[in-house]
Formats: C-alpha cells, structure tokens, sequence
C-alpha cells in the first residue's frame, strides 16, 4: 500500500466505497419499499457519498476536506433521520416517501450536511474560538507542498489555487455530461437515453434533461468559482496587500462551494430535475426531489460568491499600497470590484427566489402558484434580476485579464486606461437595468418591454470602449504571441462574437424568433467562452509561473488552443445555424425533417475535440508543476509589482512593501517605474504567530 | 502610419462586404409564411448588416496589427509610448451611443410592426398541456370545434388567446416567428396573418418537463375554401360526438390533453395506458393492489395524487377541475377502450 | 436638529440617543396615526424613509466609514474600521434580500394586507424600538467605560429582543393561523409568514450575537475601545430598519383583506 501514489489509492478507495455505498443505499431501500431498485437513487446517493470521501481519504487521509466530507454525510443522514423521526411521531403518513427519505427529510438532511461539512473541514474554528473569548494566532502556517491545498489555509494564494482547480474539476464534470447529450443529439430519433431506460428513477429523455440542466448550472458554478481564483489569487498582489482584508472569511467562502458542488452531484440522482438551470415555476415546483438539492447547491454556492466578493472589495478599498491612487490600479483590481459589486448585491435575488420555490414545495406556500392567486412571472423577475447581471460577473474579470495582459505583450500601454476602467463599472451598473430582456416572450407587462430594449442596448456602448480600446493599443505595437496571448486574442475575438449577438436578441420583435432556441444558446457560449474561458486559460498560462516557478509547456500551449479555438467555431456557428433555422433548445431530440442532422453530427464531432484539447490542457498543467521549465524570474518582462519579486512568490507576498510611482502600464517611456520596493511604502498587516490580545470581529 | 489606416480602412469594407454577402446568401431564416415575418427578417436584414461591419471594423485592424506590427526577430525593445487621444475615446463613446438609440428606436417601431391589429381577426383559443396543444375555434350554435392540429385560412389575422392547465409553455411555429410563452393563470395573446399556404408545426419552446422536445402540432395553411370544408366536417362531428357520453368523453379527453400521457392502445406512455384499464389489476406504491373499477377511475381522475400506480412515481398526473358529468362521461369513453 | 451633528463626545451622544429615540416614537405614532384615518401611502413611505435615516446615521453611525486612519495598518482603529466596512457591506447585501420580499409582496398583494392584530403589530413595533434604544445606551456606555451600565443595557436589549420574536412567532403566527392566515393558504399569509419569518431569523441570529457579546463582556474582554460591540450595534439596529419597513408593509399599507 505505502508505495502507491495517492492518486491511485485514492481512486481504489473511490471504487470500493463506492460499491459499499451503493450496497448500503439498496439494503435501506429495500428494506423500506419492500422492492429492490438497482438503478434507483438511493443506492446511487450512497455511493456518490461514499466514493467521493472515501476518494479523498486514500489522497489525504483524515483531516481537511476528508474530514468535512465524513461530516457532511453524518450530518445528511442525522439530519434526514431527525426529520424522518418528526414526521412519524407527528403520524404524517407517507414517512418515507418515494424514496427513502422524504423531502423535507433530505432537504433538511442537505442544509444540516453543508453545515456539518464546514465545522468538520475546520475554516469556522477560530470564529468559535473567539465567540468564546479566546485567542486564536492571526495567521496558521500551512503545511508544506501540494498538502496544503486539502486544508484550511488562510493564504490567498493558496486559496486562489484552490478555487481554480476546484473550477477545472467542475468545468471536467459539466464538460462530460454536455458530451453525453451532445452524443444523442448527433443524430434525431432516442440513441440511447430511450424512453425505456431507467435510471435514477429517470427515463431517458429526464436524464437529458436533467443532463443539460446540470450541464448549466454546473458550469455556471465553474465559472463563479474560476473568477474568484483569478480574483482571490492576483488581486491583493497587484494591490500590494499580504493578504485578503478577511483571510478566514476567504477561507470560509472557498470551503461552502465544496458541499455545495456535492449537493449539485446528489441532485442528479435523486431523481434528477427538469427545468434547466432557469428552475422556473410551476414545473420547478413540481420537479422530483433532485430539484430541492439543486436549489440548495446553488444557494450555498451563492454565499461563496457573496463573501468572496464583500472581501475583494474591503481588500481594495483598505489595503492599497501607499501611492496607489483610483487611476493607478491595475486594471484587472477595476474590474474585479465592478464584478465584486454586482455579486454582492443582486446574488441573494436568486436565492430568495430558489428559497420562494423550495418552501412553496415544503410548506405549500403559493407564491408561484398561479392557480392560488401566485404569480410565475414574479419569479423569473427575481430570478434574472440576479441572472442578467451574473453574466456581467462571469465576463467583467475576464476581460479585465484581456486589458491585463495585452499591454505586457504588445509593449505598449494600454490605450485610454481611464475609460477602460470606468468602462467596467458602467458594464456592471447598467447591467442592473435590463435584466428583463429574457423575458420579451414571458408574458409580462407589454410596456415594459420597450424600455429594457433600450437598456439592453446601452450596455454595448461601454463594452464597445473596451474593444476599441483593445484593438488601439495593439496598433503600432510590437506584438509578442506565446500562449496566454494567443489566448487573449481568441477571447477577444469570440467574445466579440457573443457580443455581436447579443443586440439581435435585445431587438424585441427579433427576440420573439431567437428566445429559447439555439441562437441563444451559441450566443452565449460565445460570450462565456470569449468572456471567461478563454481569458481564464490565458490567466493560467501567464500566472502559473508565478506560483510554480516553472512555466507550462509551449507547444502543448499552443496545440491546445490551436485545437480547440476552430473546433468551437464549429460548435457554436452551428449552434446559431440551427437555431436561426428552428432548433429549440433543451430538447432531447428533434425533428428529422428539419434537416439538421449533418450540422448536429458536425457540433458534437467539435466538441469532442474541444473537450480533448481540454484535457491536454490539463495533463499538461499538471505535468509542468513539477517538470515544466525553471521560469524564476520576470518571464514575460511585465511591469506589474508580482513579477519585480522571485517566484514562486513567498507567503506573504513582498518581504518589502513597495509604493506606486508611477503609472501601470507605461510599457515604452525610459526610465519610468511603476512601483518601488521601500519601507517607505508600509501600508500593511504585520502577521505575528503570538497570540496578542486580539480583536474579535463578527 | 497614414498607409496603414488607409489599407486597413479598405480591408474593413471589403470585409465587411464579404460577410454580408456569406450571411446573406446562407438563408439562414425558416420560410416566411406570415405577414409578420417579413417585419422580422427586415429586422434581421439590419442586424446581419450591422453585425458585419462591426465584426469587420474588430478584426480586421486586429489581424493587421497582428501581421504588420509583430515583434520582429531579435528586437528587444519597447513600442512607441502612446497612452491614449481623448477625442477619439470621446468619439468612440459617442457614435455607438448614438447608434444604439437610433437601432432601439427602429426596435421599437418594428414592435410595433408586428402588432397590427385587424379588428376582423379570427379568434382561436389555444391551451398548452403537458404536452399537447388543443385548438378551439369560435363555436357555432354552441357547439365549440375543438382540434388537435391548428387550421387556419391564409390571409387572414388569427388572434391566439392561450393559456396554459399546468406549467408555461410557449407557442412557437418558426415560419411565422414570432413565439409568446402560455402562462397558467393568465391569457397571453399573439396575432398572426398566414401568407403562406403549407403545413408547418408549432413547436413548444419553453421546457415543460420529460415530453417537451415531443410537443409538436401540425399546423395546416390553406385556402379559405379548403379551410370552411375542414371546419364544415369538424363542426359536423362535434355536434355529433356532443350527443352520447363516450363522444362527450372523448372530446373532453382530447381537449384536455390526456393521450400526451395515456395511450389508449396498450402503448406504454408517461402514465398508464387506458386499455383494458376497468377490470384491470394494479399495484400501488405502497405495495397494495387495487382491481380497477368506476370509482377507482373517478377518484384517479379529481385526485390523482391520492393512490399512485407503482413505477409513476416520479411523474405528477395534473389536477383538472371537471364537473361530475364530465367525469362521468370520460369514464364512459374510457370504458369502451378494451 | 440643527444642532445635532455626529459626535464622539460621550455625554452628549447619550443624550443624542434619547432624543433620536423620541423622534422615532413620534413618528411611529404618526405612522399609526395616518394609516389609521387617511391612510396616504406617500405619506407612510416618507415617514419610514426618515425613520430609517434617523437610525442609520445616529444609532449605526454610517458616517464612520468616513473616519479616516492614516494610522498605521498594524494597529487597532485600522482594524477596526476594515471590520466595519466589512460589516456593511454585508448589510448591503442582505438588504437585497428584503427587498426582494418587498418586492414579492407588493406584486402579489398591491394596495391589500393580510387582516392582522393592529395593537400586536404596534406592540412589538414598539418593543423592538425601544430595545434599539437600549443597545445605543449600551454600546455608548460602553465606550464611555461603563462596564456594568453597558452589561445592564445590552441585557434589557436582549430580553426587549426575546420579546419582540416571540410576539411575532408564537404569539402573532399563533393568532394569524387562528384567523385564517396560514402559510399555504393565501398569498397573503405566505408573504406575511416569509417576511416576518425572515425578518425573525435575523432577529434570532442578532440575539446570539447579543449573548455572545454580553458574556464576553462580563469577562471583561471588551474595553473602550471595542469593535465587536459596535458590530453587535450596528447589526441590531439594521434588524430594527427592516422592521421600520416591513411593519407599515404588512400591518399599516392599503386595505385589509381576509
Ligand atoms: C457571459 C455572458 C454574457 C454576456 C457578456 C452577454 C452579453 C449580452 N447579451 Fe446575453 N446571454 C447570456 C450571457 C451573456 N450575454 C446568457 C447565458 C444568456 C441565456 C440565458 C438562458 O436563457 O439560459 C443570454 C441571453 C441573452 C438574451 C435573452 C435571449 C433570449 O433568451 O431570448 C438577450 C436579449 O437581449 C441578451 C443580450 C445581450 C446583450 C445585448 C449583451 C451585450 O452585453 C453585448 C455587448 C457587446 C457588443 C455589442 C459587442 C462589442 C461592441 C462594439 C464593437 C461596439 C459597437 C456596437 C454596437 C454599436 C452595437 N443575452
Ligand atoms: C462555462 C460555461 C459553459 C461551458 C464551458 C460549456 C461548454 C459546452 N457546452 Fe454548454 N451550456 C452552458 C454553459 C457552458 N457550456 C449553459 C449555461 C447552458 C444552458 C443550460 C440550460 O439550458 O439550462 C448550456 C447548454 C448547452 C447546450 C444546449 C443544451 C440544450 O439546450 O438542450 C449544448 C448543446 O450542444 C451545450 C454544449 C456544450 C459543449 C459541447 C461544450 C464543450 O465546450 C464542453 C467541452 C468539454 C469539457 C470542457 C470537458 C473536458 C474535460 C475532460 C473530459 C477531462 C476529464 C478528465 C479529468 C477529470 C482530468 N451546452
Ligand atoms: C402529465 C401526464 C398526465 C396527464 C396529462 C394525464 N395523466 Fe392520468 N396519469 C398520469 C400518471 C403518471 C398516472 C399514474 C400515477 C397516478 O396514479 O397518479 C396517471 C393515472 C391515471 C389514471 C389511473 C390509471 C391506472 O392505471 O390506475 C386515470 C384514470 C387517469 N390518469 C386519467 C386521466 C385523465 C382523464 C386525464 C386527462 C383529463 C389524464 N389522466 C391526464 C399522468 C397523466
Ligand atoms: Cu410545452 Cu415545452
Ligand atoms: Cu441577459
């Protein structure tokens, strides 16, 4: 056993408890229904609850997020029996409802998981501590190597990583199931998720459904999570912080979107759920149990966008470095406050209106219900008055990577950085003003429309300013083009093309065509691919030399985007191809007559070489950490503060605070600095292991 | 630089030019079988304009500098230090600033467009189930045609009152375009004028849940002649059907949409079939059998969630609201199945 | 009010608290008053807003984050005020959440409120005003010194709080289902149950912090100089301008519906 590597041991443990599991799940289920269901959801929840803690107790062993997963499933199955045990002594019958448990039992059971999860992993121990009275060290020193990534740390970097490695699992697992659905929809007619098929309690065409919904939401998630590592692993570097203003409430934010994502594996096979990640009601409302835990995976994934963002923004506002004036930020920290602001706010909208639909299901409650006096088009108001914005959240810190790197390696500054900046934050202010461009076919109040026609459109304008600005800086230039900036090219070129397809659907009249079909559906894998993929492949391509002290491998850099860049214009012109021609979108199968059977085929082969390319990326990430090429010093001949220090950059950034003397990216003026390493520019946390008398915060 | 702006001001146009005249002779959009879909492709016919400069006026100055302005072999040094120019960043605000409104505004009136009313439009009521449509045309000496595939002479406006018994659906035939959602609770309304004669299907493009991808209904344009023929034969067996039970039964189960879950031939659906269903044996969830008879029926039927037949436990039976005779009437339709 | 800048001289905040503290029992009155005879939802709005500033700027001392600490990052008051710019933003957030209630509520029930006991509603108002009065003289006392008078103040404050939740859910929930009101019945009582039910689990989560600072407190953690007693203040007090909407909201606005 002591000489396989972790991994390996990991994934046997994986296999065994996940048979163990599974066998538990079917003796329960059987012995309560009297039947035996082998494709059923309760041998299948067992063993994702299993399998995945067993997996991380062969890598880890028990402590960190071992620890938090054997928390969670006790506290699931406590929870759950609690509720379980109220319901009988109350004499409710139906105990046990379809499955084991019943709903309010497994709802009940999931909150109390999600709680157990995070007192087990360990990021709410200091809180306790000083709730108590006591002291606790200001920072814990983490354990050497790759350990450290399985625990509570409190160093941003780490955290950091740990968000984008946590985005790249989920981006893996959203990516495969759009693979399976892709796969049937390559040709018309059932392949193989058939009407007879059984699994999960599903037929095939809800296992698509369910496929595809969790395919959004999953990725969504991916994305949320992604952008908070860029943010959480640049931002108080380039600001010239130690660390987060909340370094455990970083922590914490981190550690609520692993039982989260659990929550969002559990919902596929509790029965699954049929609404897309839009959830509307009155189908949400009467969705199998799947949907209770779809809706309590996105809300606690909510609260990791809300507090990561509260901290990204008390970190810009309060540990600047000295001389670091509004108009000498780096413009990646603008606009990751104009992300964070939104994500802030209008995050706990979809929230309330998940949490509207779970207790409409729980208590009866008809806010939905149309048939009660409840109103369905209530909720998609609530719903994209968090949704509109959030693609503003998902795209505003990719492009800010774009105007980030650019001018590294264009070597030249970046053109008219003052409307570049303000830009975000217009894109995130308007951005709260049309949200019901989704809604021109809902129904709603017919004189609403044309306003957010007009508001639509206006959020064109500041993102206009932003590619223009692009396109001038790199004019006149010298323009280097290794992998991130190939990287930085393609996202702005097809997120210029998700952008250009936005205005059609903001037309009214155009929108009452696109609405629901594919159209929509390529534009906005355009926008999020251009928006955030394909600048969060660039990000780590240009930082993982700063937290390596290798760089990735160039050729494989370059196969990967030279694969994966064509095969995404098929994917997704197809995609509006069909769209504009009457594909709907969320279907499992359509109409051979329509002819789209060559062009489905055409997409799928794309995506498939999309998602190889994509795990080259990954063989190759994971390759370089510890074989990649020695980069120790300023490799791309950047001017930004990281790269004037050593890497991989020590624990708490600068051993010399440094002071901003000049503007950022003032690439071709002689003699000009951007920053300045002096005592001089102390404008920092002094970071004792002591115990001192201490502040509590609450 | 001056021969730089100009080339890249000629590649722009040609550019641009070029796409247009791709997108263009692609067809991307569906036949145009409605008057309101030549509003629509008007509109489109802008964007496909607008798009195509735009993606040019982008990328064609982006390759260029690509090309032209590369880091050559051997070269270490920086740029030319240039930080920005005001009046063009104000002018690059600006001009889209303007654009946009004035492509709002032309947004507006092609809304407007679409929406022209034709105080003579037909009225067809439209009901979206899970996951059927049902179609009832103005009735005569009250007798209502209720039918499953939706009619309608060309050139005439039709006003679709819809709505829905359970969850949204949206109402969508991509030859006429424009789609509006069905709402339980409310009446959602859509006018369209058929210009084309054919048959087309109207295709449900909101998810509604497992049978959404399959709830499609054909959709038949003709002439006012051949459409007073069809409507004379339906009205005929309506009037007909209205007269025994079975015949009110089955009407009331078409209407309502059951056979999008019940077959009535022994095919296995989302619900049981109805074949041979009095008389029947089933097993319940809870373990227990049950021999089907009236009463069994009528209280699947006002409360189906009261006794589940095993292996439908994941899919809800809606709630419909019949009086007693109606029930009466479906469960004598449903009896002759066997 | 001229005269009544913000201050950090001790004495006279505490008289500065006794006086927002009438302001706010007059307009409450006013509040009752209007809707009681000519019911002007203009009027109730404004009433509220102002209610709502009174406490935002004199009991949660907004103007703080304007306090600027050129002082070094390592100390106190740098810390400290990072906390505090931490903790509203925090508030911001979840005051979205609220929103969205008023939002739900206003579209499902417009111009009508759920049939409630008037003299319960005006009771627990009542109630939980006077506990933010208390916990001002807490947090004040405290960092005048005063260790016993601020223990004294923050314990009324935590029974005034106990009393206001349990009015709500025991008592008013009890009362709500017996005259028809219930959660599942009407979209009336789902959003009145949501609301106050939301509104009571902060208040909930505000009691614990209540407790915790009031122990720690008699251990003798805190000194003048102590952010979490303003924390606990200030979150209080942002429960109290929730209920400053919310209870015209659901007892005050429109007509009464059963
Ligand atoms: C990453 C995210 C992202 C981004 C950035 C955008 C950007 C935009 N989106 Fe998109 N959108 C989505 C993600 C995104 N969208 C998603 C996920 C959905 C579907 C959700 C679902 O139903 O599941 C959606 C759906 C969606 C709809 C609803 C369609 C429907 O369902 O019927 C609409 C309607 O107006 C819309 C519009 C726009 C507009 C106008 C922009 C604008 O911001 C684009 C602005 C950019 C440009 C215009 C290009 C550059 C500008 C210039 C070169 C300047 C000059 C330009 C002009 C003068 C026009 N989007
Ligand atoms: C980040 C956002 C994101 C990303 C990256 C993608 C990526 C892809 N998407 Fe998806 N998509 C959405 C967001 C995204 N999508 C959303 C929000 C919806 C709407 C859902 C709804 O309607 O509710 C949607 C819907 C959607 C549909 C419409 C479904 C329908 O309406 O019925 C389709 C259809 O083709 C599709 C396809 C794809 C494909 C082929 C990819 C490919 O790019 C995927 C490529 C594959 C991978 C990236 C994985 C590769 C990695 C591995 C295989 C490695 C595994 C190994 C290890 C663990 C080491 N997506
Ligand atoms: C959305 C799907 C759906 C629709 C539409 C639907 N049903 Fe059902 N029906 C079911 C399911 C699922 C069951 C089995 C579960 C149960 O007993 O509730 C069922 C069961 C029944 C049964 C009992 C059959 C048995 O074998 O025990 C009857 C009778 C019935 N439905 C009548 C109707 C009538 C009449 C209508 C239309 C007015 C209708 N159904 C519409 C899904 C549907
Ligand atoms: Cu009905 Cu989709
Ligand atoms: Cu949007």
């Amino acid at each position: 056993m002591r000489n396989i590597s972790p991994v390996w041991k990991g994934l046997l443990l994986l296999v065994i408890a996940g048979a163990i599991g599974y066998g538990i799940g079917l003796g329960l289920d059987a012995l309560i229904s009297g039947a035996l269901n082998t494709s059923g959801p309760v041998g299948a929840a067992f063993a994702i609850l299993f399998a995945v803690t067993a997996f991380f107790f062969g890598i880890y062993g028990y402590r960190g997020i071992t620890r938090g997963l054997v928390y969670q499933v006790v506290g699931t199955l406590l929870g759950a029996l609690l509720i379980t045990g109220i319901r009988a002594l109350m004499g409710l019958d139906n105990i046990f409802g379809v499955y084991l448990f019943s709903e309010p039992a497994w709802v009940v059971g999931a909150l109390v998981g999600v709680v157990s999860f995070l007192f087990g992993v360990g990021v709410v121990h200091d809180w306790v501590q000083w709730s108590r009275g006591i002291d606790t060290p200001e920072h814990h020193a983490d354990e050497p190597g790759w350990e450290k990534y399985f625990g509570v740390s409190l160093d941003h970097k780490v955290i950091g990583i740990q968000y984008t490695i946590t985005a790249l699992v989920l981006i893996a697992i959203g990516g495969t199931f759009a693979m399976i659905f892709r796969t049937e929809l390559a040709a018309s007619q059932l392949q193989f998720l058939t009407t007879e098929l059984r699994l999960f309690n599903q037929t095939g065409p809800q296992i698509y459904n369910t496929l595809m919904s969790l395919h959004g939401i999953i990725m969504i998630i991916s994305i949320l999570l992604g952008i908070s590592g860029i943010m959480n692993y640049a931002v108080p570097f380039l600001v010239g912080a130690q660390d987060m203003a909340f370094p455990r409430l970083n922590a914490f934010a981190y550690w609520v979107s692993v039982p989260a994502s659990v929550l969002m594996l559990l919902s596929l096979v509790l029965g699954g759920f049929d609404t897309g990640w839009t959830g509307y009601p009155p189908l949400s409302a009467r969705a199998p149990v799947g949907m209770q835990m779809f809706f309590l995976g996105v809300f606690t994934a909510g609260w990791s966008s809300i507090l990561g963002s509260l901290n990204v923004i008390a970190t810009v506002v309060r540990l600047r470095a000295k001389g670091m004036s509004a108009m000498r930020l780096p413009i990646l920290v603008w606009a990751s406050v104009a992300t964070s602001i939104i994500a802030l706010t209008a995050t706990q909208l979809i929230g309330l209106s998940f949490q509207l639909v779970m207790f409409q299901r729980l208590f009866g409650m008809p806010f939905f219900d149309a048939a009660r006096g409840g109103n369905p088009v209530l909720f998609q108001h609530l719903f994209w008055f968090y949704s509109h914005p959030a693609v503003y959240v998902f795209v505003l810190p990719g492009l800010g990577v774009i105007s980030e790197l650019l001018p590294v390696f264009v070597r030249k500054p970046l053109f008219g950085y003052r409307w570049v900046a303000m830009s975000s934050l217009g894109i995130a202010l308007v951005g709260f003003t049309v949200w019901a461009h989704h809604m021109f076919t809902s129904g709603m109040n017919e004189y609403l429309r044309v306003p957010f026609m007009y508001s639509t459109l206006l959020v064109a304008v500041p993102t206009g300013v932003k590619f223009f600005s692009w396109v001038a800086t790199m004019w006149g230039g010298k323009i280097e083009t290794p992998t991130p900036m190939l990287f930085v090219l393609g996202a702005i070129i097809v997120f210029l093309m998700g952008g250009l397809t936005g205005p059609p659907n903001a037309a009214i009249a155009l929108d009452l065509h696109l609405h629901d079909t594919y159209w929509v559906v390529g534009h906005f894998h355009d926008t999020i691919f251009g928006g955030f993929v394909f600048p969060f492949f660039a990000a780590i391509y240009y930082w993982f030399p700063k937290a390596t002290g290798r760089r990735m491998n160039e050729f494989w850099g370059k196969v990967h985007f030279w694969m994966m860049t064509p095969s995404f214009f098929v994917l997704t012109l197809g995609m509006m191809l069909i769209g504009l021609r009457g594909m709907r979108r969320r279907i499992v199968d359509y109409d051979p007559a329509l002819g789209f059977d060559f062009a489905q085929l055409i997409m799928t082969i794309g995506g498939y070489l999309i998602a190889l390319s994509v795990l080259i990326f990954i063989i190759n990430l994971f390759h370089s950490i510890k074989h990649g090429e020695k980069a120790e010093g300023n490799l791309w001949n950047s001017r930004s503060p990281e790269w004037q220090v050593p890497s991989p950059m020590p624990v708490h950034n600068y051993d010399v605070p440094f002071e901003v003397v000049g503007e950022p990216y003032d690439y071709g003026l002689k003699d000009s600095k951007y920053v300045e390493f002096s005592p001089n520019g102390q404008k920092h946390i002094e970071f004792t292991t002591e115990p001192e008398v201490q502040p509590h915060r609450h | 630089m001056r021969r730089h702006f100009i080339i890249v001001g000629i590649l722009v146009i040609v550019m641009s030019v070029l796409i247009y005249i791709g997108l263009d002779s692609a067809g991307l959009m569906p036949v145009v079988a409605s008057a309101q879909a030549v509003d629509v492709d008007w509109m489109w016919n802008l964007e496909v304009i607008a798009m195509s400069f735009l993606f040019a006026l982008i990328v064609a100055p982006l390759t260029y500098s690509l090309i032209v302005f590369r880091r050559r072999k051997g070269d270490t040094t920086d740029a030319e230090h240039m930080e920005g120019n005001t009046r063009l960043e104000i002018a690059w605000t600006i001009v889209p600033l303007f654009i946009v409104m004035a492509y709002a505004y032309l947004g507006a009136i092609n809304l407007a467009a679409t929406q022209r009313v034709d105080p003579q439009a037909m009225v067809v009521r439209v009901t979206g189930l899970q996951w059927d449509w049902t179609f009832e045309y103005p009735s005569v000496n009250g007798v209502t045609v209720v039918s499953k595939e939706l009619h309608l002479p060309v050139g005439q406006q039709v006003l679709f009152r819809m709505t829905s018994n359970d969850v949204i659906h949206s109402f969508w035939v991509p030859e006429f375009r424009l789609k509006q959602d069905v709402v339980p609770g409310r009446i959602t309304e859509l006018r369209i004028t058929p210009t084309l004669e054919g048959s087309y299907k109207v295709r449900c493009a909101e998810l509604c849940g497992t049978s959404h991808a399959f709830m499609e209904n054909p959709v038949i344009i003709s002439s006012q002649e051949e459409f007073d023929a069809w409507f004379d034969v339906a009205l005929d067996e309506a009037v007909t059907a209205s007269q025994t039970p079975e015949g009110r039964g089955q009407a009331l189960v078409s209407a309502n949409g059951c056979a999008a879950c019940h077959s009535i031939n022994g095919a296995p659906g989302i619900g049981p079939t109805w074949f041979g269903l009095i008389g029947r044996t089933e097993e319940l969830t809870d373990g227990s059998t049950v021999v089907v008879d009236e009463a069994y029926v009528h209280e699947s039927i006002s409360a189906p969630q009261a006794k589940i037949v095993a292996g439908f436990e994941n899919q809800l039976m809606p709630t419909y609201s019949f009086t007693e005779e109606q029930i009466a009437d479906i469960i004598a339709y449903i009896t002759t199945l066997r | 009010m001229g005269t009544m800048v913000h201050t950090h001289d001790n004495k006279s905040m505490l008289s500065q608290g006794i006086l927002i503290f009438i302001y706010l029992a007059i307009l409450t009155a006013l509040e009752f008053f209007v809707a009681i005879t000519f019911n002007s939802v203009v009027l109730l709005v404004v009433v509220a807003l102002v209610k709502a500033a009174l406490v935002i700027y004199y009991y949660m001392h907004v103007y703080k984050l304007n306090l600027e600490s050129e002082v070094d990052d390592a100390s106190y008051d740098f810390k400290a005020g990072t906390n505090r710019l931490g903790l509203w933003l925090f508030l911001i957030s979840d005051a979205f959440v609220f929103a969205g209630l008023m939002v739900v509520r206003i579209n499902l029930l417009g111009l009508s409120r759920p049939e409630l006991n008037q003299t319960l509603g005006l009771a627990v108002t009542t109630v939980l005003l006077v506990s933010s009065f208390f916990m001002n003289r807490g947090e004040t006392l405290m960092r005048n010194g005063d260790r016993q008078g601020f223990l004294k103040n923050i314990a009324l404050t935590f029974i005034l709080g106990l009393g206001f939740l349990l009015g709500v859910v025991l008592v008013e929930w009890r009362l709500a289902i017996h005259e028809g009101i219930t959660p599942s019945g009407s979209t009336a009582g789902a959003a009145f149950f949501m609301m106050t039910g939301m509104h009571a689990f902060h208040v909930f989560t505000g009691l614990i912090l209540l407790a915790i600072v009031w122990i720690n407190g008699r251990r003798g953690l805190y000194d003048v100089k102590s952010y979490p007693v303003e924390a606990a203040a200030v979150y209080w007090h942002f429960v109290d301008v929730v209920w400053i909407f919310f209870y015209p909201a659901l007892y005050l606005i429109g007509t009464a519906v059963h």
